[in-house]
C-alpha cells in the first residue's frame, strides 16, 4: 500500500498524474513546448518498429562506410557501387539496397568505447552504457509500455523473430518481454509459434471447450479478485492469452504461405529473408515491435569471403542483408507501412579498419570506435548519409554520433519522448535515454 | 555515535492511551520565519543550520533545479544539500559568482528567486519575505562558511512523535527542534522537508501541517540537515478500536505483537487457516515444493493436535528446504553466471556457479548458523595461512579431482568477491556488500546526500575503504605468489597460453593427476583505488562502518574481518533485521520493512516492534535461521486464511491475512512438473532435488534459451540476480505466463499422456488396449516367442546329431527364453488387468486425485458434478480428464500461493 518515492521524493502517484501527458516532471506546458519544438511526435499511436539486430558487430568499411582511397592495410578488397541517390556510394555487395538508398539513411561516424559483444550488444540494444547498477529496457519494452493502451489484446505486442536475449526488459520487468518465436519461418509454409499457434492438433473448438471448464472451475477467489492487482492482472492475462490462441487474426498474423508469391518473391528463402517478410505481415496486423536477427558478422578471419559469399556453411553475410532488408523496405512501402514503421538496423560495433593479418585473407577485430547505423520509417528523410569517418574510418571526422544520440532520434520517430522519466524499483529516477540528443538531420 | 542517533530518532509506537507530548520548545529558539520576518533583524544566519537547509526548502537543490549534475544555469548545487564545501564554492564560483559581498542586494542569489533578474525557476520566495532576509543577512554577515565549523546534529525532535487521526479534514500541526551537539535546540519547522509516505492517510504540507484524508495507517517523513524522522500516523479502519476490538487470542508473541498493531488500526485478523490451506501453504513457502496428493490425504486425516508444528520440523529436514533456501541466498549474494566468467581455472567443467551453490546448500542443509554462512562468504581464505601456493594448489586439485571431496568442503565460498561487477570497482563491492547483507540501499549516497536516510557521500566513500584492499581469487595467482605460479606454468608446459586454451588444457592437466594452478583471494598490502576514471569521489584513508567507528583500514590484517566482526555484534541495526525481514517477506508477499532490501530511515517498518522482537530472537538463537523459520510458520499470524473479512480486506502491510501471491519462477515451474507427473515420479520431486528448478545454481538475464526449464524460468521472471535488488526477481503476472501455461509445448506435454505423466497412467488404466509400451512389450514377446521355435528346432536338430554338448546349451537357451517370454507376458498381463471399481468410479476418483495434486484439497461438490459431468461429455475420458487437469494448473489458485 506503500507509494514508493523517488530520490525527489515525488511518489508514483504522481507519476500516474502526468503519464498520460507524456512523461514524469513534465508540466502540460513543458511538454507542449516540446511538441512545438519537434520533441514529441504527435503520431506515437499509430507507430509500429522494427529493430534489426547483427550481431558479431559488422565491419562498417566493408558496407556502408567504404575508404576506397584508403591504404591497402586499412581498404579491404570490396568496390563502393552508386546507389539511386546521387553522391551516396555503398559495397557492391549490396546492389538491392542500393536501389532503394532513397528509403533509409546511413549514419556514420558513430562511436563508443565498449568493445566486448555483451556490453555493445547491451548498450546498441537500449541507448544508454550499461551500469552494475541498473538494466536499463531495451527498445521493445519501452515502445510497448508507452503504448499499452492502444495495442491489440488478441496479439502479442512484441515478438522476437527467432528470439532476442539482448533487448531485455530490464526494470520494467518481465512483463515487457518479447514473444520469443523460437525459430525462423520457412517459405511457403505456415509458422508454428511456440504458445501462439495450436499444438498437437487441438481444434479452436477444443480449445473453446476447455476454456469454458477452466472458467467454471476457476472460481475461488471470484469474491476478491477486485481488490488484488495480482489476481486481476492473472485473469485478465489469462483472457488475452486465450484470445491470442484462438484468434484467427494472431494465426494469420504469423502464417507467410498467406501471403502472394509475388509479394514473397522477392524475400528470397534464406531465413533472414523469410523473418523479414514474417516481420511486414506481423506490422501489418498490428504487432508494436518486433526484432529481427541477422548473426554471423563476428569475421575476425575471412572477412571479405564472409561477407560475400560464405564459406560454405552459410551463404554470404551481405547477400542475405541485402535481400532482406531491401524486401523489407520495399514490402513496407506497398504495403504502405513504411510512414508508420520505424526501422533501426544495427550491430554492437564496427571493425578494426587495419586489416589484421593472422589468416590468409585478414580479417577485422572488434572496433566501437567508429560504426554505422540504418534508421527508415516513420518521419525519417531517406537518402542521406549523415555523419563522416575521417579517411580511414577509424573515427567521426567531426563529432560524430553516440548510441545515445541514435537511440533518441529512434524513439523520437516512434514518437516517444527519449527524456521522458522512468522510475527503477529502486526508486531512482531514469530518462529513457540517458545522455542522447535528436538527430535532426535525419528527419529535416 | 550514529547508531545512537538512528536509536534516538527511532520512534516508540505505544498509541495506547497516548497522551501528547506538548511541545518542550522552551529552551529551543524561536522559529526563523519569526526571528527573520521584519527587515531590520540583526542576527547572522548559519550557512549549515539555516542557508543550506533553506536551500532544500526552497527546492533549489532539488534534481530538476541546481542539484542537477548538470547544474543549472551554469550554478550548481550538491543534491539534496550536505556537501557545504562544494555548495559554498559554487556560490562563489569565479566565473559566475552568485554572492556579491560589496552589494548584498545584487546577489544572483537574491536577485533570481524572486524573479528580479530572470529565473527559469520563477519565483521562489517574495522580496522582504523571512526567506529574503535570511539570504539578505547571511551575505551581509560576509557569506562564510568555516568546514571545521560543521555541527553534529544530536537529534531531531518531532512533536507529537506519532498522530492518532479520527476523521477526514482532521488538522494537526507538526513542529521540529534540532538539538546540536553543543546542546543549543532551535525550532527549525520552516527550514524541514515534509512528506507523506502515503497521502491517501495524512497530506502534509510545506509547513508541517498534517490532515487527514482517509483510514489506513503509514508515516510521515521529516527531513533536516542529516536527519530523516519517521512519524508513524493511524488513523482506525473501522471503529472496532480499544474497547470495541473483539477477543482475538494471541498464541505467540509474533502474534500477539501484530494484534496489537491491528488492535489500533481496527482490523480484524482472519480466521486461523483450514489444513489443506496450511499445507500447501507451508510447503511452497518452506520448501519450495507442491505437497503430493499422497501427503495432503495423510496430513488430513492425520489427528495429531500438533501435527502443523511437526510438519514444519519434518520439512525443515528436507532436501527441498535446503535448496529453496540456497536459491534465496544465492539471489541475495549474486550468484551470477555472467559475473563469474573466467574467474575459475576449471570453470567449464566445474561451474562457479554450482560450487557457491554447493557450498550454501550443505551449510543450509547443516543448519550452519547465518553469521558464518555470511563469514565464509565475505571474510574467509581458503589458503590457510603457512601453507604455500603450492600446496594450496595441490589441495584445490583434490577438491576438484577426488570424488569425495567438494567445494563445499572448504572454510570460504571466495566467488562472491570474485564478482566481475565487483571487479576493481569499490563503490560496487560497497553497494553490493550493503544490499547482500545489509538490505541497504546506499547506492544513492555515491554521488549525494542520500534521501531518505543519514547517509552522506562522506559516509559511502569511508565505508567502501573497508572493500578496497580485496584482491579477489581469480583464475591466475595472487601477485605474492606469482613466481611459484610460475614455476607450477612452467612444469605443466603451458606458459604464455591464451584463456581459451587454458580452459581446455587444465581439466585435462587436472584429470591426468597434475597439480593446476588456482586463485586466491588476499588482502592487499595498499588501499585500491577504483579502475574507472569515471567514477567520481572523494578520497580518503580510513575506513568508517555505517553508523559507526572509524577505523585505520590499512592498520589492521584484513578489514573484512573487521566489517564481519561489526556486523554480528548484537547491536548491529541492519545484519540480523536484513535476514529476517527478508525471510518475513518470503512468507507474507511484504517485509515489515517493504521493499524489504531497503532498509532506510524514510521507509520505515509497519511493525517495529515485530521486526525488533524476530531480530532480537534471531540474535540470541545465535543466528539460528530454522529459528526464525519455525517462529514466523508456527505462528497463527502466518496460518490465518487468505479469506478476508470487511475489516482487513485491503490490508496487505498489517498481517491481518494471507494475501495470495504468484509462486517464484523456480517453484512454479517445480509445481507443473509435479502436478502433472506420474505418481512415482511426483514423489521423486517431491523428496528429492534430482532435476528440479530450485536446485539450478546459476542465473542471469543473458542465458535464456528456448528449451527446457531456462524458457520457463525467464518466463516466470526468475532473478536475474544482476543489479543489488530483490526486485531482480520478478512476481508479476504477464502475459506470456499465462500463454506458457495454456499452450506451450512443454506444459501440454506434461499434461497429455506421455511417458511419466499422470495422464499416461489413466490412459493405462481406462484404456485396456495397448498403448505404446504395452506394443512394445508385446513385440518383444514376439520376438521371444520366435527365437524360441528356433531355438526348439535346432535342439531337434542336435538331438538327432546327438551332438550332447550343444544339446545340454540349446536346452539351457531354451528355459532361458521360456523364463523372458513368460515375463514379458505377465507385464502385459499387469497393465491389461481390470480394477474393479466401475468406470464412472475410476473417473470421479481421478478428478479428486487432479485436485491433491494441483490445488492440494479436495473438490468441492459443486466442482466435482462440473468435473464429472465435463468428462462425460467427452468423446473420450482420457482426454476428458486430460482437460481437468490442463484447467486445474490455469486456475488462479494453483499458480498462487494463498
Amino acid at each position: 500500500m506503500r507509494i514508493h518515492k523517488t530520490c525527489d521524493g515525488v511518489k508514483r502517484r504522481d507519476f500516474l498524474k502526468v503519464g498520460v501527458l507524456g512523461g514524469a516532471g513534465l508540466s502540460l506546458a513543458s511538454y507542449l513546448r516540446l511538441l512545438e519544438a519537434g520533441e514529441v511526435a504527435e503520431k506515437s499511436r499509430g507507430m509500429s518498429a522494427i529493430f534489426v539486430n547483427l550481431p558479431g558487430g559488422p565491419s562498417h568499411m566493408d558496407t556502408f562506410d567504404l575508404k576506397p582511397n584508403a591504404p591497402t592495410e586499412f581498404r579491404g578488397t570490396f568496390n563502393p557501387i552508386d546507389t539511386n541517390v546521387p553522391g551516396i556510394q555503398i559495397s557492391e555487395h549490396l546492389p538491392k539496397l542500393a536501389g532503394c538508398m532513397d528509403k533509409f539513411v546511413i549514419l556514420r561516424g558513430v562511436s563508443h568505447t565498449l568493445g566486448a559483444h555483451a556490453l555493445g550488444q547491451e548498450y546498441v540494444n537500449c541507448g544508454s552504457r550499461p551500469l552494475p547498477s541498473l538494466e536499463y529496457p531495451g527498445y521493445g519494452a519501452v515502445v510497448v509500455k508507452e503504448t499499452e493502451q492502444n495495442n491489440p489484446t488478441d496479439l502479442p505486442s512484441f515478438v522476437a523473430v527467432p528470439n532476442n536475449t539482448q533487448q531485455r526488459p530490464g526494470f520494467l520487468g518481465v512483463k515487457y518481454a518479447p514473444l520469443n518465436t523460437g525459430d525462423t519461418p520457412k517459405a511457403g509454409q505456415p509458422f508454428s509459434v511456440r504458445g501462439i499457434s495450436l499444438q498437437g492438433g487441438l481444434t479452436v473448438a477444443q480449445v473453446e471447450k476447455r476454456q469454458g471448464l477452466l472458467s467454471d472451475l476457476d472460481a475461488t477467489f471470484r469474491a476478491v479478485e477486485e481488490d488484488s492487482q495480482l489476481l486481476e492482472g492473472l485473469d485478465r492475462f489469462s483472457e488475452q492469452a486465450h484470445s491470442i490462441i484462438t484468434s484467427k487474426r494472431s494465426r494469420d498474423a504469423f502464417d507467410i504461405s498467406k501471403e502472394s508469391p509475388a509479394f514473397a518473391e522477392p524475400f528470397g528463402a534464406d531465413p533472414f529473408g523469410l523473418s523479414c517478410l514474417l516481420a511486414t505481415r506481423l506490422v501489418e496486423s498490428g504487432v508494436r515491435f518486433i526484432t529481427l536477427q541477422l548473426g554471423g558478422w563476428d569475421t575476425h578471419q575471412d572477412n571479405w569471403t564472409r561477407l560475400s559469399k560464405g564459406n560454405g556453411r552459410s551463404p554470404g553475410l551481405l547477400p542475405q542483408l541485402d535481400t532482406g532488408l531491401s524486401s523489407l523496405l520495399n514490402g513496407l512501402e506497398q504495403k504502405g507501412l513504411l510512414e508508420s514503421t520505424a526501422i533501426f538496423v544495427t550491430g554492437e560495433f564496427g571493425r578494426t579498419p587495419k586489416i589484421n593479418t593472422r589468416s590468409a585473407e585478414g580479417g577485422r577485430d572488434h572496433y566501437p570506435r567508429c560504426m554505422f547505423m540504418l534508421q527508415a520509417g516513420g518521419s525519417v528523410r531517406g537518402g542521406q548519409a549523415i555523419g563522416e569517418s575521417d579517411e580511414k574510418a577509424s573515427m567521426p571526422a567531426n563529432e560524430g554520433f553516440t548510441p545515445d544520440d541514435v537511440a533518441a532520434s529512434f524513439y523520437h520517430n516512434v514518437g516517444i519522448d527519449p527524456a521522458k522519466e522512468y522510475q527503477t524499483n529502486t526508486g531512482r529516477p531514469i530518462t529513457i535515454v540517458r545522455d542522447g540528443s535528436v538527430i535532426r538531420k535525419m528527419f529535416a | 555515535m550514529r547508531i545512537r542517533l538512528i536509536l534516538s530518532l527511532a520512534i516508540c509506537m505505544t498509541l495506547v492511551g497516548a497522551s501528547w507530548q506538548t511541545a518542550t520548545a522552551d529552551d529551543a529558539i524561536a522559529a526563523i520565519n519569526q526571528r527573520f520576518a521584519s527587515a531590520d533583524v540583526q542576527e547572522t544566519p548559519n550557512f549549515q543550520k539555516h542557508v543550506v537547509p533553506l536551500f532544500g526548502r526552497l527546492g533549489c537543490n532539488g534534481r530538476a533545479c541546481h542539484g542537477s549534475f548538470q547544474g543549472r544555469g551554469g550554478f550548481r548545487l550538491s543534491l539534496f544539500g550536505y556537501d557545504f564545501q562544494a555548495d559554498h564554492d559554487a556560490i562563489f564560483n569565479e566565473d559566475s559568482p552568485r554572492v556579491d559581498r560589496e552589494n548584498p542586494l545584487a546577489s544572483l542569489i537574491l536577485a533570481k528567486p524572486i524573479d528580479e533578474d530572470v529565473h527559469e525557476g520563477g519565483k521562489r520566495y517574495e522580496k522582504d519575505s523571512w526567506q529574503f532576509h535570511v539570504i539578505r543577512r547571511w551575505i551581509e554577515g560576509g557569506a562564510e562558511f568555516k568546514k571545521e565549523q560543521v555541527q553534529k546534529l544530536t537529534e531531531l525532535k518531532i512533536v507529537p512523535n506519532e498522530i492518532l487521526l479520527s476523521k477526514t479534514g482532521e488538522e494537526v500541526q507538526v513542529k521540529a527542534i534540532a538539538i546540536w551537539e553543543d546542546g543549543s535546540q532551535e525550532d527549525v519547522t520552516p527550514l524541514c522537508r515534509f512528506q507523506s509516505n502515503d497521502d491517501q492517510v495524512a497530506e502534509i504540507d510545506q509547513n508541517g501541517l498534517v490532515t487527514a484524508t482517509n483510514r489506513g495507517d503509514t508515516h510521515l517523513v521529516i527531513s533536516y540537515d542529516k536527519a530523516v524522522v519517521p512519524v508513524p500516523v493511524i488513523r482506525p479502519v473501522t471503529d472496532l478500536v480499544g474497547d470495541k476490538y473483539p477477543q482475538v487470542a494471541a498464541r505467540t508473541k509474533v502474534d500477539e505483537l501484530v494484534i496489537e498493531k491491528l488492535r489500533k488500526l481496527g482490523v480484524v485478523p482472519s480466521e486461523v487457516c483450514g489444513d489443506a490451506e496450511f499445507l500447501r501453504r507451508v510447503r511452497l513457502d518452506l520448501t519450495g515444493t507442491l505437497p503430493t496428493a499422497e501427503e495432503v490425504k495423510a496430513f488430513l486425516t492425520d489427528e495429531d493436535s500438533n501435527k502443523r508444528g511437526k510438519k514444519v520440523d519434518q520439512l525443515l529436514e528436507t532436501p527441498a528446504y535446503a535448496a529453496w533456501w540456497t536459491t534465496k541466498l544465492c539471489d541475495f549474494t549474486g550468484n551470477n553466471t555472467q559475473n563469474l566468467n573466467n574467474v575459475s581455472s576449471v570453470g567449464r567443467e566445474h561451474p562457479p556457479t554450482q560450487d557457491w551453490y554447493d557450498w550454501i546448500y550443505r551449510r543450509v542443509e547443516q543448519n550452519v548458523t547465518y553469521d558464518k554462512i555470511v563469514e565464509g562468504i565475505v571474510a574467509s581464505n581458503n589458503m590457510p595461512p603457512g601453507q604455500s601456493y603450492t600446496e594450496y594448489c595441490k589441495m584445490m586439485s583434490d577438491v576438484y579431482r577426488e570424488d569425495d571431496k567438494s567445494y563445499a568442503d572448504l572454510p570460504a565460498m571466495e566467488y562472491y568477491w570474485s564478482r566481475r561487477d565487483f571487479n576493481n570497482n569499490m563503490e560496487a563491492r560497497a553497494i553490493g556488500f550493503a544490499y547482500s547483507f545489509m538490505g541497504l540501499r546506499i547506492q544513492c549516497a555515491q554521488c549525494h546526500k542520500h534521501p531518505f536516510d543519514v547517509w552522506s557521500k562522506d559516509d559511502f566513500h569511508q565505508f567502501k575503504n573497508f572493500f578496497a584492499r580485496i584482491q579477489p581469487a581469480a583464475r591466475n595467482a595472487p601477485r605474492e605468489y606469482r613466481d611459484e605460479y610460475n614455476k607450477l606454468v612452467k612444469e605443466l608446459g603451458i606458459e604464455g597460453k591464451r584463456n581459451n586454451e587454458l580452459q581446455r588444457e587444465l581439466p585435462a592437466l587436472l584429470k591426468e593427476g597434475k597439480t593446476i594452478p588456482f586463485g586466491a583471494i588476499t588482502t592487499s598490502n595498499r588501499l585500491l583505488r577504483t579502475n574507472n576514471p569515471d567514477e567520481e569521489y572523494p578520497k580518503f584513508d580510513d575506513g568508517k562502518l555505517l553508523g559507526g567507528d572509524v577505523v585505520d583500514v590499512m592498520k589492521v590484517d584484513d578489514p573484512r574481518k573487521v566489517v564481519m566482526d561489526w556486523l554480528r555484534g548484537a547491536d548491529n541495526p541492519f545484519f540480523a533485521k536484513a535476514f529476517v525481514n527478508r525471510t518475513w517477506a518470503a512468507y507474507f508477499n511484504a517485509g515489515i520493512v517493504n521493499p524489504p532490501d531497503d532498509l532506510n530511515l524514510a521507509n520505515p517498518p509497519s511493525n517495529k516492534a515485530l521486526l525488533d522482537h524476530l531480530s532480537k530472537g534471531f540474535i540470541e538463537s545465535g543466528f539460528d535461521m530454522k529459528w526464525v523459520h519455525r517462529t514466523i510458520a508456527n505462528s497463527d499470524t502466518y496460518q490465518r486464511s487468505w479469506q478476508p473479512n470487511d475489516t482487513n480486506k485491503l490490508d496487505e502491510r498489517n498481517f491481518s491475512r494471507a494475501v495470495p501471491r504468484r509462486l517464484p519462477a523456480e517453484v512454479a515451474y517445480d509445481a507443473i512438473q509435479q502436478a502433472t507427473a506420474s505418481n512415482a515420479k511426483a514423489k521423486s520431486l517431491c523428496d528429492s532435488i534430482d532435476g528440479r528448478a530450485i536446485a539450478i545454481a546459476g542465473a542471469s538475464a543473458r542465458n535464456g534459451g528456448n528449451n527446457g526449464p531456462a524458457f520457463a524460468l525467464a518466463v516466470f521472471g526468475k532473478s536475474t540476480r544482476e543489479s543489488n535488488c530483490d526486485c531482480d526477481r520478478s512476481s508479476e503476472p504477464s502475459l506470456l505466463q499465462t500463454v506458457f501455461l495454456q499452450n506451450d509445448r512443454d506444459v501440454l506435454g506434461l499434461v497429455d499422456a506421455n511417458r511419466g505423466t499422470w495422464l499416461d497412467g489413466v490412459a493405462r488404466d481406462l484404456k485396456p488396449q495397448p498403448t505404446t509400451d504395452d506394443a512394445a512389450t508385446g513385440r518383444k514377446s514376439a520376438s521371444l516367442e520366435s527365437q524360441l521355435k528356433a531355438a526348439e528346432t535346432q535342439l531337434q536338430r542336435f538331438k538327432k546329431a546327438n551332438n550332447e554338448q550343444q544339446v545340454a546349451k540349446a536346452e539351457r537357451r531354451i528355459s532361458q527364453l521360456e523364463k523372458q517370454l513368460n515375463e514379458s507376458n505377465a507385464s502385459i498381463a499387469k497393465v491389461t488387468t481390470q480394477p474393479h471399481e466401475s468406470a464412472d468410479e475410476k473417473v470421479t476418483s481421478y478428478i479428486v486425485d487432479a485436485y491433491l495434486r494441483t490445488l492440494s484439497r479436495y473438490p468441492q461438490q459443486s466442482e466435482l458434478t462440473r468435473s464429472v459431468a465435463y468428462v462425460q461429455e467427452a468423446n473420450d475420458p482420457v482426454e476428458g480428464l486430460g482437460d481437468i487437469l490442463w484447467a486445474l494448473i490455469n486456475t488462479k489458485e494453483f499458480i498462487v500461493n494463498h
